[in-house]
């Protein structure tokens, strides 16, 4: 494609110049946001509102780097104990990531490539759960919790969300569009079981949908603030998102503080996405076409 | 056994999912509607008042303010961000592009970060003598330099969080629908002289439809369920003269402030209704398209 | 150990994930064993929830003494406003145990009161406080917004008078004689002399800190209680369209548009206020005691500049303060020692040591009537020029006037900082400034926000059969 006879219009200096611009002004405005969010992290509490980015003195660039101070990550680890809320928040969305994309993608290969009774309806059912909203269940998920007595324990917040609907319907557009039948059918011809195929034959096909899915769980319940909020009650037990939004005093906030914490609950996410990013990238597309 | 699997085995695949599912999807749905018609305190008091949940609520300015507010966000999410997601898109898959798995990655990043953080952030630099103003006004010296965003431009400043928020997310969806416009067509398009636009409409329309409409109906789904956002922005509140009011929050503040899970199941069925007729609507316009 | 895994011919393939992906497994693998390793600590004794830095910082060394010779023993946690409301009324709710001690803050407690008595969380303390002759040591309006139907679910941890707070160096400056100031209206006229580009970066500066906005709904509901106005009766009725009530809001729409604006938004407990307070970009302030502790703290540069006096009174010879905040102690039903709580409450809250404590670390003087002549609030205050703020407000004290425990106080509060910023709208749109060109606009948005609160109040199945 790219010996194909370029044209005027697009050799032009100009309508590169303009991509490239918008390109770039739109990344500038994209990043701002961080850069904003990494200075006033780094910047003590006294001098906080002084200046919008770093303090100004007479250090490089007329900023004054000698006051800039990682004080606010140490006090999150040393006053704050954030070691634990980072540990329950890795442990929320690293199983519910890894059991909701278990159960989905199970469920999805299930429903692509077996007949069975009740197939279409639970096909249906789960096409209709995609739009029903999630502040919906809130409210009856509460009282079902404290019925099974699962209020303020991990369970409580990990098994209600092992069940996506998105999930169970990406993954069987997956399925649909990468896993050919006949493979299946050789396979068994082969002698292989139908639990051996499902992980030997199925997920490698399948695999970018799993990076792409375990990935947004993992982002999900990471970032997830509400359910916490509403389904836990000792301390020690919540997430960093609420740890982290705990932070917000009432007669005056130390948003250096709340900063820092930010960061923190951006940096292994970002670095998740590093590693999952080609796949996260195809896969998440992949469940987007028509099957 | 004519497909030769045993027959348990999509049942034993689909069991987890469906296990979790029925427990806390299906039965929170119809016991939802349980409680719609009911009062309650919290999950031990509780009196049936059968329709007057409904009835109050087709009279209750606060909820309608809400739902016109949440279509507000949503026309705004769709109409400014998916355009502006599309045309990133375009860009980026211009094949002469250089570094673009740079910029992607750059566009992506802001749906890495919890809502609640964004919301804390995007407080601070909505503030009067916040970044937005600063820079607002050291462009152009005619814009208020203490412009009150979170008073005067309420939905505004939501509909701009929100952007920052989604747009690198949906141009991935995008820029994967993209892959699908078929160089030929595009190429014998431009052999026989027909301009950007038409070519835009003839050549990648159709072949990006698909994705399209599924990323507008996520986008539609995800706006009407506009909560985390706006209540951290607007400290708890729906902001002055409600302007930020959104029906999730309204649920939220009569299910777990008030307390009545009632009114919030009652409020929660009538979005999900919303929900289900757009879902329709925009099934059928994306099918009328495809004939 | 892959390879070990595949000894055993498990159906795992290396090529089912990609590392990513076998990294959040490994995640999911390491974390959860990390959370078995860690266990919760099970706190012996009792768990008390507070919402307020400045009062935990007092409480630690006071429960660090009482640990050492007394028993039960306590055990502190601070949580947000917010996280305490949800997790308590989560707890009363569904009757999981939330602390045995809890200290709330009167915004979030009507919503404790909106079911059924029976159903409140707290312990109904009533029989104690007034066996034991607390009901009669405490300043009585103190009580009010901790008792519903008559009866009281905590003990009061202060008072809460409200003085105003003025930047004296700056009206001294500008021979303005702000203390012989003796009404509202005498304190617009008063003031605007000072409205202009006083710190000369091409803004116009005004002079008090009070907007239409949710952030002043509590300062809002001060000033309509020195008013003589309310939102509900002492029965409970809602009253809210009054001709006191929309008085009050005329008058602060007034302050806030056209040539005679005086009030500015400039929050409190935020940095965009408290850099324009800095700035001496706000004069003045409505202070209750608890809030001198706050600037104290946040604004520590105003030190020395800063002056109080009685509020300016709605009509000639009116009520001189008002009263914003206020906290309780409650004891909740889930907890396994009710004694031991009530000990503990008695101690933090009427004990005279920690009363002057209260005093000294924040600036708030206690509800206990036989402390008020005690010579620590005679101490001249640096902060506020020399001035002995603790007698100020103890002299103010039984002024305060009584506040509402009405369920639907909070909805209340916000529709009616609803119509303030809804006339103040008006005003600027239709030009009409003056408080009397107003009253018609405000009686109208007041009305509304009545029909509002009406019909949640009439909608509440709980609370209709009861008188």
């Amino acid at each position: 494609m790219a010996q194909t006879k370029p044209t005027k219009m697009f050799k032009s200096v100009g309508f590169y110049g303009v991509l490239y611009g918008v390109l770039i002004f739109c990344a500038a405005i994209t990043l701002v946001p961080f850069a904003y969010l990494l200075c006033a992290s780094l910047k003590p509490t006294d001098i906080f509102f002084d200046n919008l980015f770093l303090p100004s003195g007479d250090g490089l660039f007329g900023v004054a780097w000698d006051q800039l101070t990682l004080s606010h990550f140490h006090r999150l680890f040393a006053e704050e104990g954030f070691a634990r809320p980072i540990l329950n928040s890795t442990f929320f969305a690293s199983v519910s990531g890894v059991l909701a994309t278990l159960f989905s993608a199970m469920s999805g290969y299930a429903l692509a490539k077996f007949r069975f009774r009740g197939r279409d309806s639970v096909t249906n059912l789960v096409l209709a759960a995609l739009v029903v909203p999630g502040a919906l269940l809130l409210a009856p998920n509460y009282q079902l919790l404290y019925w099974f007595g699962m209020l303020d324990s991990y369970t409580g917040l990990i098994l209600p969300a092992l069940a996506p609907a998105f999930g169970v319907y990406l993954f069987r557009q997956a399925t649909i569009n990468s896993v050919p039948t006949e493979l299946l059918e050789s396979a068994r011809i082969d002698g292989c079981g139908e639990i051996k195929i499902f992980f030997t034959f199925v997920l490698p096909l399948i695999r970018p949908m799993m990076g792409a899915f375990l990935l947004l769980t993992f982002l999900g319940s990471w970032n997830n603030f509400i359910g916490a909020q509403i389904v836990l009650q000792t301390p020690e037990k919540m997430p960093l998102a609420v740890a982290i939004n705990q932070l917000r005093g009432v007669y005056g906030t130390d948003y250096g503080l709340i900063m820092a914490g930010t960061v923190i609950s951006i940096l292994p996410v970002l670095g998740l996405f590093l590693l999952l990013q080609k796949e996260f990238l195809s896969g998440l597309t992949a469940g987007a076409v028509k099957g | 056994m004519n497909s030769g699997y045993p027959r348990w085995a999509p049942y034993v695949l689909i069991a987890p999912f469906l296990a979790v599912f029925v427990t806390f999807m299906a039965y929170p749905m119809l016991y939802s509607l349980v409680l719609a018609v009911q009062q309650t305190y919290g999950p031990k008091a509780s009196r049936f008042v059968f329709l007057d949940n409904f009835a109050y609520l087709l009279t209750d300015p606060l909820f309608w303010r809400a739902v016109r507010n949440t279509f507000v966000f949503a026309a705004g999410s769709v109409l400014i961000q998916l355009p502006l997601s599309l045309g990133l898109a375009m860009l980026l898959n211009h094949n002469k592009v250089k570094g673009r798995i740079f910029f992607r990655l750059i566009f992506f990043s802001p749906a890495l970060v919890g809502t609640v953080f964004i919301a804390v952030m995007f407080g601070l630099m909505f503030s009067r003598d916040g970044l937005i103003n600063f820079s607002l006004h050291g462009l152009f010296s005619v814009f208020d330099p203490e412009f009150p965003w979170l008073e005067r431009f309420v939905m505004g400043s939501l509909i701009l969080a929100a952007l920052w928020q989604f747009v690198g997310f949906n141009m991935i969806y995008f820029l994967a629908a993209l892959q699908n416009v078929s160089k030929e067509l595009s190429e014998a398009a431009m052999v026989d002289g027909a301009g950007p636009w038409p070519r835009f409409m003839n050549v990648t329309v159709p072949a990006i439809r698909p994705i399209a409409s599924f990323v507008v109906l996520l986008s539609l789904i995800g706006s009407f369920q506009l909560f985390e956002l706006a209540w951290v922005l607007l400290n708890n509140s729906g902001g002055p003269d409600d302007q930020g009011l959104t029906v999730v929050m309204y649920l939220y503040q009569k299910g777990f402030i008030s307390f009545d899970l009632g009114y919030a199941s009652a409020i929660g069925w009538v979005l999900a209704a919303l929900l289900m007729v757009f879902a329709v609507i925009q099934r059928r316009v994306s099918l009328m398209d495809e004939d | 150990m892959l390879k070990w895994l595949r000894q055993f011919d498990l159906p795992v393939s290396r090529e089912s994930l990609s590392v990513g992906g076998w990294l959040i497994c490994a995640l999911a693998v390491a974390s959860s064993l990390g959370v078995l390793a860690w266990p919760i600590s099970r706190h012996e004794g009792l768990q008390m929830w507070i919402f307020s830095k400045p009062h935990g910082e007092m409480y630690d060394t006071a429960i660090e003494r009482w640990n050492q010779s007394n028993t039960p023993e306590i055990n502190l946690s601070l949580l947000s406003n917010e996280a305490m409301q949800q997790r308590m009324l989560a707890g009363f709710l569904s009757d999981t145990p939330s602390a045995d001690l809890i200290e709330v803050e009167r915004n979030f407690i009507p919503q404790v009161f909106t079911g059924p008595i029976e159903d409140v969380g707290f312990v109904d303390l009533t029989g104690r406080i007034k066996a034991e002759g607390i009901y009669d040591q405490i300043n009585k309006p103190s009580f009010a917004p901790w008792s519903s139907r008559g009866r009281i679910f905590g003990l009061p941890h202060d008072v809460h008078p409200m003085m105003l707070a003025y930047r004296a160096d700056v009206f001294e400056a500008a021979g303005i004689d702000l203390p012989s100031v003796r009404t509202w209206d005498e304190f617009a006229q008063v003031v605007r002399p000072l409205v202009g580009d006083r710190n000369g970066n091409d803004t116009t500066d005004y002079i008090i800190s009070m907007w239409a906005s949710g952030g002043f709904r509590d300062q809002l509901e001060a000033l309509i209680l020195q008013a003589g106005g309310a939102l509900f009766d002492e029965s409970g009725r809602m009253k809210i369209d009054t001709e006191v009530n929309a008085r009050v809001l005329a008058t602060l729409a007034s302050w806030m548009v056209g040539p005679d604006r005086i009030a500015v938004d400039a929050p409190e407990f935020d940095a965009t206020g408290n850099k324009m307070r800095l700035d001496g970009r706000v004069l003045v302030a409505l202070m209750p005691d608890w809030l001198c502790g706050v600037w104290q703290s946040n604004i520590p540069r105003l030190s020395g500049k800063l002056k109080l006096m009685p509020l300016p009174a709605w009509e000639p010879g009116g009520r001189r303060t008002s009263v914003w905040g206020g906290a309780m102690i409650g004891i909740t039903k889930t907890t396994n020692d009710p004694e031991g709580a009530w000990k503990v409450a008695k101690h933090l809250y009427l004990s005279e040591v920690l009363a002057e404590e209260l005093f000294v670390t924040n600036g708030i003087i206690s509800p206990v009537k036989s402390y008020w002549d005690r010579d620590f609030y005679d101490v001249p205050s640096d902060y506020f020029s020399g001035q002995p703020v603790g007698r100020m407000y103890i002299d103010l004290a039984p002024d305060i006037p009584i506040r509402t425990s009405s369920p639907f106080n909070t909805q209340a509060k916000d529709r009616v900082a609803n119509a303030l910023y809804r006339v103040k709208e008006y005003a600027l749109k239709t030009g009409r400034h003056t408080p009397e060109e107003l009253m018609d606009r405000a009686h109208l948005e007041l009305q509304k926000a009545e029909r509002i609160v009406k019909r949640q109040v009439e909608q509440n199945v709980f609370l209709r059969s009861e008188p």
